[in-house]
């Protein structure tokens, strides 16, 4: 009798205790790339934290800041924006909402109840340069964007110092394409690169990037991959991937929610949580002693010692 | 820049605007076909990711170009097909059959490739290698350029000639332009007006098609989502500022093609020069082609118009 008492006792706690957590997207949740990414995210941070969650997809920007408001009038104690576009949103309804915690993933405004989400992009741009100009593959290395955003930016900013820091004469040549999805352009922004001297080639766009890396195989030069181990499709190209896991990091910041320890600030997961930034694996053509340094200076760049911005 | 001094360099970035302008050419002469007999062609763009996706399918099953080539020009037939059905057939809205077929092909293309094309789609295909034509390869600058290059780009030149023929020299070409400009008068004659455009619209999509074919089995290698990126939209313009000519459309894209090949080769030298700049310019010259032109060269009469029998 007691203990019946105790289950029914604690049942309502533990349902109270399940952190409620919704996402809003800005597209579809099978769309192999950022989305995709974002949902299984919450999903996997529901299964492994026990925490209930909901999900919206494809809401357009004028619709987001009432699919936001939504969850939190109906109790959702955290709520995802996945985007920098949500930001907007988020700033207009947090404050209406002081017991929901809402997080804007890539946002850049973080404070009161709202944290932001991003990765340290220089620090593994910086990371991947240095292994391009310890590789042994020329002078000239290539990176290649699809549109100048912040985060794309400073991923190339922290590419070519790091190759610099490698490689004290070598030069960074740069190419903006304008199109995430033109494999055809990613192709000959490769090319162009290559035949202007470049040996590894660093893309930076959607699903352009693998025009990038037809075009660096032709020709039998380098490249790096992004998001993913890009070795597993490319096993003659890579040399390294530069891998941003948002799958682990929206894990990492709801543990922070779940444990209450969420605080209205940026979160930017460097290479100090190597479950969501790390680098992949390493082509055959790089050395034994190389692998060694990047230690190294993947390990300076945690203390602090070497500044990739 | 050295890039005009030195015939490599000159020779690498005109080979890159080419390369770029081919898919192009091949979509901005099946929008020609098209809208000569008078059905807005805006499913290009369909057209082009069928193909691709076809090429890449045909390839990568019977592990043959050639057989992807028959595929993607199958695939995009189907498309037009559809276009028919609607456009000529139903009456249905032109412009909103086209843009409801591209929606249509993104989804349909995206399924299909993750379902049927193992490992995310990227699995790599059989292609067309370079095949130097003898003696023309050897002329500087333009033999490497236009003759030492695969199959399709020959395609795309004997297409060009074809389609040009085919319109201005033929009695073929005759009643095609003339349903686009005055149906009635087919009917009159006693030719069928539906049947000719249906027949327009068909060639004209495979024609498209070819382009996605060439960036699967010329470029790329792969299919990917999407691949097709805007192109079709861009032959749109370039149906246009070539006004309605199989030559004309073909300078427009070489255009387009040298101004995308710029503007990854002028970056490095002048780093302060917008990259953005050099993408308007096919949208700002479509624009003002329309403006000029205004007048002189008018978009076939009868263009966007279903033709009814004892109507008005």
């Amino acid at each position: 009798m007691a203990t019946l008492a105790a289950l029914v006792a604690t049942a309502p706690t533990a349902i109270a205790e399940a952190l409620k957590t919704a996402i809003v997207m800005p597209g579809i949740k099978t769309d192999k790339s950022f989305n995709q990414a974002g949902y299984e995210g919450v999903k996997l941070a529901a299964e492994s934290l026990g925490i209930d969650f909901a999900f919206s997809e494809k809401v357009p920007q004028p619709d987001q800041p009432e699919a936001l408001s939504d969850y939190a009038r109906r109790g959702y104690k955290v709520v995802i924006g996945l985007g920098g576009e949500f930001q907007e949103a988020v700033d207009r309804v947090a404050r209406r909402f002081p017991d929901t915690k809402f997080i804007v993933v890539n946002g850049v405004k973080p404070g009161g109840n709202v944290a932001t989400m991003s990765f340290d992009f220089p620090a593994l741009g910086y990371v991947m340069g240095y292994i391009a100009g310890r590789a042994d593959n020329g002078d000239k290395v290539a990176y290649i964007g699809a549109q100048k955003l912040k985060f794309y930016v400073e991923l190339g900013e922290g590419f070519a110092k790091g190759f610099k820091a490698a490689r004290p004469g070598g030069e960074v040549l740069t190419a903006w394409t304008n199109d995430w999805d033109d494999v055809a352009k990613g192709k000959e922004a490769a090319l162009s690169l290559i035949g202007q001297g470049a040996e590894v080639v660093f893309p930076s766009m959607d699903n352009a990037v693998v025009g990038s890396y037809q075009g660096a195989k032709e020709k039998g030069k380098k490249a790096i991959g992004i998001y993913y181990d890009a070795i597993v499709d490319w096993p003659d190209v890579m040399i390294q991937s530069a891998v941003f896991d948002m799958r682990h990091a929206l894990v990492k910041i709801l543990t922070d929610a779940k444990n209450g320890t969420l605080t209205g600030k940026a979160y930017i997961y460097g290479l100090e949580t190597p479950e969501a930034t790390r680098i992949g694996s390493y082509g055959p053509s790089v050395s034994e002693q190389v692998k060694t340094e990047v230690n190294g200076v993947i390990e300076k760049i945690k203390s602090g010692e070497i500044k990739a911005k | 820049m050295n890039m005009f001094s030195d015939l490599q360099a000159l020779t690498d970035f005109l080979s890159t605007g080419l390369r770029l302008s081919i898919p192009l050419v091949f979509a901005a002469l099946g929008g020609t076909l098209s809208e000569r007999a008078g059905v807005f062609n805006v499913a290009l763009e369909g057209c082009l990711l069928a193909g691709a996706f076809g090429a890449a399918l045909g390839s990568f099953v019977f592990i043959s170009p050639y057989a992807g080539l028959l595929t993607g020009i199958g695939m995009a037939l189907l498309v037009g097909g559809l276009l028919a059905i609607l456009a000529v057939r139903l009456g249905v809205n032109q412009l909103v059959a086209g843009l409801a077929l591209n929606i249509l092909v993104l989804g349909l293309t995206s399924y299909l490739s993750r379902l049927l094309l193992t490992g995310d789609g990227r699995r790599i295909v059989e292609g067309f290698a370079p095949y130097p034509v003898p003696f023309l390869a050897d002329i500087p600058l333009l033999g490497p350029l236009l003759f030492k290059q695969d199959v399709m780009t020959y395609l795309m030149y004997a297409t060009v000639a074809l389609s040009w023929w085919m319109l201005w020299k033929t009695p073929w070409g005759l009643v095609l332009r003339a349903v686009g400009e005055n149906p009635r008068a087919v009917d009159t004659a006693g030719m069928a007006v539906d049947r000719a455009r249906i027949i327009a619209v068909l060639a004209g999509c495979a024609v498209a098609g070819l382009g996605g074919c060439y960036l699967v089995l010329s470029q790329v290698f792969l299919f990917t989502e999407h691949m097709s990126a805007g192109k079709g939209f861009l032959a749109l313009a370039a149906v246009i500022l070539g006004r309605w000519n199989p030559l004309g459309a073909l300078a427009a894209c070489l255009l387009f093609g040298l101004c995308d090949a710029l503007q990854l080769r002028l970056q490095f030298g002048q780093p302060d020069v917008p990259y953005q700049l050099f993408s308007i310019v096919p949208f700002v010259a479509s624009f003002l082609a329309l403006v000029l032109f205004s007048g002189k060269v008018k978009p076939p009469a009868s263009i966007g118009i279903r033709y009814e029998r004892g109507g008005k």
